[in-house]
């Protein structure tokens, strides 16, 4: 975060509701002053080559967050895998750096630091007795750093605030995913299919540890959760297995939330969730985010498809904002009617990429406040 | 012959250890390895990308049912090496220069293995020449070049543009990956476009002349 102050470089929307009254009205299907303005952010290269960023000092999405001024959202965390692994370079190439990450993946990444996903090289977890060693160190439910500090949960998200704050549900399946490598979630599965079991189940725990020690106190609007189970072509994972085995974790989540009254669970996957979203369903998750279009296509078609029981936040196709003002204006003219209905939160389908150029994309956030903002 | 119609089954399910079993078994009962590959392997690879293109499975069924196949084919090669039997048909494989992801790419490989097309993996970060140079010593009959980030897709242009231009007619050149479409590949000149790892098979064939 930057020290000084930032300035916004816009001005916020008009608005008659607090930004946590027009969240929750739009999920809802409610009548809203306008639509909730958000972004998902950007790719670090943005904060390099895009002038507003560049010339005015920002630098991460937080702070891009309030210099373009969109409605707030907060988010309490919680801890996954703790403590991580120790971030350490391995070695180098000619070209290249290999890593090992937090969640003690070694992975390729490019020497000049563009940005880039990287390339996993191996796997933290590989067998059970691998599973059964990150377990003992790095999952004991009971380490003190689990413990939620409620009161400073509280002192930063007071429970009158204006804006809507999630509680974090965690990732049942996609950190699992991190752990084993795409490849090797898709083995274990047929090859130690208890083992991941194991992982999901261990995932559930904490986060029902976490719910239980914060639910009673803090006054949530949301769930939020991150699985990136799904590329362009489907799920990275057995439907069978998701269904049979990650969904019933969904259920007990869910089962938290709503005790507390909390019917809103959005979690982050990319590529093509459709053919998950009967289970994601089942389980209580009700809106998907961020919904790339080259994917899960228009989100229109998805939305009609399932009625109001599934929300969408996100949509924005993040290839047309790369194509110019003609195409701009026509993919968001498609989505009015869809957000004029609600449960649908339009944005950039993912990080906005720098080859969008930054003049079309101010252009789009303004063709989004002129046709989704106040009237009148 | 049940036992081909077993190691079918077997791939196709992504059993390796089965897969395996009936592929030492039939070998031993005097099936050619051609005949196990060809009648076995490929019907149970090509079951595989159906099965995917009609979303009944997807890539972590197709992740382990090209690891079964790929285990039998460790026991095959060297048999079908030593009597002189080779693929139709050869394709090129690489992800392009800038890009180190290689799912995609790995995937497409073992797919077009069990189409029965011999594979040259040219691995990931692959620079335009490389690929020039490889589909030139192997009289590349297909030349796919996968990308996974939308900032790598001019790596691909430009790989199209020398292969091209080098006048390599005999060679198709397919693209795919996360950001690709059929109007990108219009655009930069590539000869087809694969959606996904189960369509790969049906591009390439077609583009070799080789459709059902």
């Amino acid at each position: 975060m930057s020290s000084a102050p930032i300035k916004p470089f816009r001005p916020k929307w008009r608005g008659t509701l607090t930004d946590r009254e027009r969240f929750n009205r739009q999920l809802h299907h409610q009548p809203v002053d306008r639509c909730f303005n958000m972004e998902f952010g950007y790719w670090d290269d943005n904060f390099k080559v895009w002038p507003m960023f560049r010339d005015h000092g920002i630098t991460n999405n937080n702070d891009a967050d309030i210099f373009l001024n969109f409605d707030r959202t907060g988010t309490v965390w919680s801890h996954w895998m703790f403590p991580t692994f120790p971030y350490e370079e391995i070695s180098r190439t000619a070209n290249t750096r290999i890593l090992r990450n937090g969640d003690g993946l070694i992975a390729e990444v490019p020497l000049d630091g563009h940005d880039t996903i990287p390339h996993y090289l191996e796997a933290t977890v590989k067998t059970p007795d691998d599973w059964k060693r990150v377990k003992e160190e790095r999952f004991n439910r009971d380490h003190l750093d689990r413990k939620p500090d409620i009161a400073a949960i509280l002192r930063d998200h007071p429970n009158d605030r204006d804006y809507p704050l999630g509680a974090w549900c965690g990732s049942m399946i996609g950190k699992a995913r991190d752990m084993l490598t795409v490849e090797g979630l898709a083995y274990a599965c047929y090859d130690y299919p208890e083992m991941v079991e194991d992982i999901v189940e261990t995932s559930c725990v904490l986060v029902e540890d976490f719910l239980d020690a914060v639910l009673p106190h803090v006054k949530f609007d949301y769930g939020a959760g991150w699985e990136d189970i799904c590329y362009k072509s489907g799920p990275l994972v057995s439907v069978g297995f998701f269904r049979d085995v990650v969904v019933p974790r969904y259920q007990r989540i869910s089962k938290k939330l709503r005790a507390h009254g909390i019917d809103i669970w959005w979690i982050d996957c990319d590529g093509d969730v459709r053919p998950l979203i009967p289970h994601f369903l089942a389980g209580g998750v009700n809106t998907m985010f961020p919904w790339e279009v080259n994917g899960s296509g228009h989100p229109g078609e998805s939305l009609e498809k399932w009625g109001p029981e599934l929300r969408i936040m996100g949509g924005v196709d993040k290839m047309i904002l790369g194509k110019g003002r003609t195409e701009i204006r026509e993919f968001v003219h498609s989505l009015v009617p869809y957000v004029a209905r609600g449960g649908f939160i339009p944005f950039c389908d993912h990080r906005c990429p720098p080859n969008v150029d930054p003049d079309d994309y101010l252009y789009y956030l303004n063709l989004k406040e002129e046709l989704l903002g106040l009237r009148g | 012959m049940p036992l081909l119609n077993d190691l079918t089954a077997a791939v196709a399910a992504g059993k390796r250890v089965d897969t395996v079993r009936l592929t030492q078994e039939l070998l031993a009962a005097g099936t050619s390895p051609q005949a196990v590959v060809e009648q076995g392997l490929v019907p149970g690879m090509a079951i595989v990308g159906e099965r995917f293109k009609k979303n009944e499975i997807f890539v972590p069924e197709m992740l382990v049912a090209a690891r079964a196949m790929k285990e039998a084919l460790k026991l095959l090669e060297p048999l079908l090496l030593k009597a002189g039997i080779k693929p139709k048909y050869t394709a090129i494989i690489g992800t392009v220069q800038g890009d180190l992801h290689d799912i995609g790419k790995n995937l497409i490989s073992m797919m077009w293995r069990g189409a029965n097309f011999a594979v040259v993996d040219l691995g990931t970060n692959v620079s335009p020449e490389k690929y020039l140079a490889a589909a030139q010593e192997h009289k590349a009959h297909i030349v796919g070049l996968s990308a996974l980030l939308t900032t790598t897709m001019p790596a691909m242009k430009e790989t199209v543009r020398i292969i091209k231009a080098a006048g390599l007619t005999e060679t198709k050149i397919m693209i795919g990956g996360a950001p690709i479409t059929q109007e990108f590949a219009n655009d930069i000149g590539a000869d087809g476009y694969a959606a996904d790892a189960g369509s790969a098979v049906d591009v390439a064939k077609q583009l070799v002349g080789d459709a059902a």
